[in-house]
């Protein structure tokens, strides 16, 4: 659809409306049957990412090893409760990098860039990592036409090395979208000045008729732009981003051959489901997306300390508001969306950190980073700053941990094959740090919703660290009523995140030339240059284990 | 690297951990305080020799551009080296750096572009939004479907927007769609704006064909609708959102020659971040970008230019470290302790330091020592209590005034005291951190583990002012090196101005009189320093410092070439960083004179 409120007629929601299926409400039974064929539902990644930890002291259930259930959930977890049946809760993983174990340059540039890299960050002031991420080499693998995976956040756009975990390449950054217009058009054909009916109509073949021809158009002319500068002696890295291009004008117009000739390629087409009626029952409506959608600038949150902004006021600030609110609850429909349309198999969806919360019933002063750090500021130690400081962290907590819920909960709402999204899926919900204030990235708080089609163990908790006892940390040991700020970090929970991340590889179907994946990530140590000396996935996180 | 403008992260320097007599090797700002002065004829030394035709700025060195030496190899440096800092050491190994052919316009420059090629500034069919709202976020790698996806979507509503618009319609075509030629015309003559050079022969036919295709492609067929879709063509063409440097002809010195269309567009995308205006068009039509001389010519009419400002403002924001989620929008003050402090003016704080340079830049064609020394400053009702100042005297917007002696140069105005400042109480160490690293181009190393979590002394009848504690707080072995010598003296000669940057002579609690005088270090050796009493010495110390100007240039030439600190760019920053020394030398000049080097007017071969 269009911002002037029309449904656009595009290849892909447009193709299932010719047919005339009509959908209704709850979502079909099964996706891929309603093609009239059966093939296997596909498997995905979804990394649900968070900034500056959490209280760790509250967000661990007390359960470390066995069965999780319900009854387990009840701190900062508890809106996972229902869900407890399709959850994984690994416990011991240490995440690479540490600050002053591997490289000593800022905590949180190292962890962002070594997240999803297991590899060092650069030296020079963009600070991006030196390796390619794990969303990328899974996509590559997983992905129909190996796209890029749909890397998403909330807030203003930023290319810095603290909201930034995807990386496309060595010291390339892949940074997030965040206009869910713009997510939401790219699974359209664009409108344009075409005046479009909003439902399916005799007017249609015409309107789709021109439309395609004039897509073929514009694909022949910038393909005959893109083959010509091919031709040029040109650097490889260059040459590669003109292919790049051509790979997408190839995918376009696959699409395109699919809705004349019928079915398309195997690769390409269209589940049944992926029409503008689906979005519609999801909350994508040009009316939701505009009103999710701010157009002006997007501030920190910081112009309006104390009180929620009046509105007009401060325009940054209430799109701030919005991006967070409304945004990132449209972002996770759009998530689904792509899903059904089976136009990404591989998502990382982001809530940057360094803003003030000021909606949804919190009026904090303070960023969520400073908060984190107790001290209401970037300085680190020394006295609690903040009076209430351990209560507003755990309500972002809290209030993030309610997003996740959301996102776990839609995707179990949509059935696919005999299941649902939610199963066919590992959504991983994964903290920059353990604690803000200590900064560690030792025994992470990770919780994965979702078995990716029965791979992963479920409704378990999982020590993956030989130690017993393993520690949910300190965070509320200081700041419950000022004084010095303590240590809050916690020992143990060192076993290297790059298994975890080899399981979930292995988990969602990639392979190592056939094989099971052993590796991921140029470091699983301190030592950058040492390689990876632990190899493996962790068994006991699978389904058989 | 397209993408790197956007980011604010604070430069990484090497160098200075606990011993800090180390010699001065390691590059940074340590050499250009022994060159800086003897060495203005640029060539004299030995290594300049070479050097003279890499940057040739000016009318004076250009001829000399002197072949040879260039050419070697200086390109394999590549990749952004750790070494950071201004790169200027004693000799320098000029160098044209390998860049792409086909770096995407920035969302910013795709902004400026619209704005420029057909007057579009906000989309009427995304509620006033500016186009590039609607775009992929900025990324340096291959072209993604969300950005394919949206660059199709965004053409398409600005081509009806600009259709239905009678006078951004005269942007694009000036003739009758539905009459003679005027389709292909304006495929050629709007083709020449949009491509920033003539189209081939292919190309005019590949978009005769689309005019052919007209009823094929657009609802009823009609000559306005084909029209629309011509326009939508250009701005989804790779020639349009690519700045292509394709021209494949030796300059007989191991580069290749930029043609004089691909000239005009790196004189206008690094001036103004934007297409090439009629004038520059002009002269890339009639051959007249060939020689420095031609170039300078351009750039000091278009630095005339108000578009001229944006890179400007732009440029500042990264010198100074500011943005979004940066020290400057998180900057909160202690209600009790400084009610004269508003969140609110947080944006007028950074809005009166940008406000600050463009004047001192533009309107008074100053240098960088009046960027350090100025009293100029821009001061609101809100703001003026803050400087000590009448607010009756004074409206709510930011205008202009004189400050007194105390406050010269834009690190003594509300945005850096406030930004690099704590929330109780005023950091001598972030204050002096980012003079030292930022400013004057000294390579300080990171904190020690744990540094940063070590509390502050409490105040006590030995402690009674900040400077002692945080004097007791840096004493430790692994701390003072860094900070007895370099961090700790320019912030403490700014404890002058308490956290929310105002004048303060006793501390407010312990009513300790305040002592700013200080040895500063001037660069990387620790021992070439100078004494100073407080802030206006200090600010004439950093100004006179060859260090602070290398790092100026260095910046300069960083953010002009959209690469940071490449080796191949460190014999430019040093003849920047030595034409500074000389008198009357503007920031004008400096910028238009970053379009006479050899790296400017070549590319290197790909590889």
């Amino acid at each position: 659809m269009d911002r002037k409120g029309n449904l656009a007629m595009n290849r892909r929601f447009f193709l299932r409306g010719v047919g005339g299926l009509t959908l209704a409400a709850p979502f079909l039974s099964s996706l891929n049957e309603a093609k009239g064929q059966t093939m296997a539902a596909p498997k995905r990644l979804v990394i649900f990412y968070t900034h500056n930890g959490c209280l760790t002291d509250k967000w661990f259930p007390k359960v470390e090893n066995g069965p999780l259930t319900a009854a387990d959930l009840t701190g900062t977890l508890a809106p996972l409760a229902p869900y407890a049946s399709k959850l994984l809760l690994p416990r011991g993983f240490r995440s690479m990098n540490a600050y002053a174990q591997g490289q000593t340059i800022d905590p949180h540039d190292q962890a962002c860039g070594s997240k999803l890299t297991c590899a060092p960050i650069g030296t020079d002031s963009n600070r991006y990592a030196t390796a390619e991420s794990l969303d990328h080499t899974v996509a590559k693998q997983i992905n129909p036409n190996k796209n890029t995976p749909l890397v998403l956040s909330v807030g203003a756009a930023s290319t810095r090395v603290k909201e930034v975990i995807s990386f496309s390449g060595p010291n390339i950054a892949f940074p997030a979208n965040v206009n869910p217009q713009t997510v939401f058009n790219a699974l359209t054909l664009g409108s344009g000045a075409t005046p479009t009916p909003t439902t399916p109509g005799p007017t249609m073949p015409a309107a789709v008729d021109y439309h395609v021809k004039r897509g073929q158009s514009t694909i022949d002319l910038v393909r005959g732009d893109l083959t010509r500068l091919q031709k040029l002696k040109m650097s490889s890295t260059d040459k590669g981003y003109l292919q790049n291009w051509l790979d997408l004008l190839r995918d376009t117009e696959v699409g395109v051959g699919g809705m004349t000739g019928g079915g398309g390629t195997g690769m390409t087409a269209m589940p049944a489901a992926c029409t503008s009626d689906t979005a519609t029952a999801l909350g994508i409506t040009a009316a939701a997306l505009t009103a999710a959608s701010p157009t002006g600038k997007i501030t920190g949150g910081t112009t309006s300390f104390g009180a929620p902004p009046p509105p007009g006021n401060n325009e940054g600030d209430n799109n701030l508001a919005t991006s967070f609110t409304k945004g990132g609850d449209m972002m996770m429909n759009l998530l689904a969306l792509n899903m059904i349309c089976d136009a990404n198999r591989v998502f990382v969806f982001l809530y940057p950190g360094y803003v003030v919360y000021n909606w949804d019933g919190m009026a904090f002063t303070h960023d969520h980073h400073g908060l984190s750090h107790r001290t209401g500021d970037n300085s680190v130690g020394g006295a609690c700053g903040v009076t209430g400081v351990l209560d507003q962290i755990n309500q972002i907590d809290q209030w993030l941990a309610g997003k996740f819920a959301k996102l776990v909960g839609l995707l179990d709402g949509i059935q696919e094959g005999g299941g649902t999204l939610l199963d066919n899926t590992a959504t991983m919900w994964l903290s920059e740090l353990s604690d803000g204030a200590a900064h560690n990235i030792n025994n992470l708080p990770i919780l994965i919703a979702g078995g990716a089609g029965g791979y992963l163990k479920q409704g378990a908790a999982v020590n993956v660290e030989s130690t017993k006892d393993i520690s949910n940390g300190n965070s509320t040991s200081s700041c419950q009523n000022g004084g010095q700020i303590g240590n809050t970090g916690s020992t143990g929970g060192n076993v290297p995140i790059n298994k975890l991340y080899v399981t979930l590889m292995n988990a969602v179907g990639c392979t190592d030339n056939g094989a099971k994946v052993t590796k991921f990530g140029v470091m699983d140590g301190t030592n950058a240059t040492a390689g990876i000396s632990n190899p493996g996935e962790v068994t006991t996180l699978t389904a058989g284990g | 690297m397209n993408s790197w403008r956007l980011v604010f992260a604070a430069t990484v320097l090497t160098g200075c951990s606990a011993s800090i007599d180390a010699p001065s090797g390691s590059g940074a700002a340590a050499g250009t305080g022994k060159q800086g002065s003897g060495a203005t004829g640029s060539g004299a030394t030995g290594s300049g020799a070479t050097g003279s035709g890499a940057t040739g700025s000016g009318a004076t060195g250009s001829g000399a551009t002197g072949s040879g030496a260039t050419g070697s190899g200086a390109t394999g440096s590549g990749g952004t080296s750790s070494t950071a800092g201004t790169g200027t050491s004693a000799t320098c190994t000029p160098g044209v750096p390998t860049t792409s052919q086909i770096p995407r316009l920035t969302n910013a420059e795709y902004d400026r572009t619209i704005r420029d090629l057909l007057g579009v500034t906000a989309l009427t069919a995304a509620a006033g939004s500016t186009p590039s709202n609607l775009l992929a976020t900025d990324q340096a790698g291959g072209l993604t479907d969300v950005g394919w996806a949206a660059y199709k979507t965004v053409g398409e509503d600005i081509a009806e927007q600009v259709m239905a618009d009678a006078t951004l319609k005269t942007k694009f075509i000036t003739c009758d769609p539905a009459v003679g030629t005027c389709l292909h015309d304006t495929a050629v003559s709007f083709g020449r704006k949009a491509f920033r050079r003539p189209l081939t022969t292919d190309e005019v036919a590949a978009f005769d064909a689309v005019i052919a295709a007209g009823p094929d492609i657009t609802p009823t067929g009609a000559p306005a609708e084909v029209a629309e879709a011509l326009l939508y063509n250009f701005l989804v063409s790779p020639s349009f959102l690519q700045r292509e440097e394709l021209q494949d002809s030796s300059d007989g010195a191991g580069h290749f020659s930029l043609s004089s269309y691909e000239v005009a567009s790196r004189l206008s995308y690094t001036l103004w971040g934007s297409t090439p205006d009629d004038a520059l068009n002009q002269a890339a039509d009639s051959q007249q970008l060939g020689t420095p001389d031609q170039i300078l010519i351009q750039a000091q009419r278009m630095v005339a230019d108000p578009r001229a400002r944006d890179m400007t403002q732009a440029f500042h924001r990264y010198y100074m470290l500011m943005g979004l989620n940066t020290r400057w929008d998180n900057t909160n003050k202690d209600p009790n302790l400084y009610p004269a402090f508003k969140p609110s003016l947080v944006p007028a704080m950074q809005q009166e330091t940008e406000m600050f340079f463009d004047d001192i830049v533009f309107a008074k064609k100053g240098t960088f020592n009046d960027l350090l020394t100025s009293t100029t400053a821009f001061v609101s009702a809100a703001t003026a209590p803050l400087y000590g100042l009448d607010p009756s005297k004074f409206g709510a917007g930011l205008t202009e005034t004189t400050l007194d002696a105390n406050h010269p140069g834009f690190l003594t105005r509300l945005g850096f005291l406030n930004a690099y400042s704590g929330y109780s109480g005023t950091s001598p160490i972030l204050r002096g951190a980012f003079i030292t690293k930022q400013v004057l181009g000294i390579g300080i190393g990171n904190p020690p583990p744990g540094a940063e979590q070590t509390p502050l002394p409490a105040a006590s009848d030995t402690l009674d002012t900040n400077r002692k504690r945080f004097a007791q707080l840096t004493s430790g072995s692994d701390c003072v090196g860094c900070h007895s010598v370099f961090i700790n003296p320019p912030g403490f000669a700014l404890e002058a101005f308490n956290t929310v940057g105002s004048w303060q002579t006793m501390e407010s609690d312990t009513k300790a009189p305040i002592d700013t005088s200080a040895n500063i270090a001037l660069d990387e050796t620790g021992t070439n320093t100078v004494p100073v009493s407080g802030p206006a010495e200090l600010m004439a110390a950093i100004a006179m410092a060859p260090g602070a100007k290398a790092q100026y240039a260095s910046k300069w030439v960083s953010f002009a070439y959209e690469r940071e600190g490449d080796p191949g760019d460190a014999c430019t920053v040093q003849q920047l960083a030595t034409k500074m020394t000389t008198g009357g030398y503007t920031v004008l000049n400096l910028m238009t004179d970053l379009t006479q080097t050899l790296s400017f007017r070549v590319r290197a071969a790909a590889q």
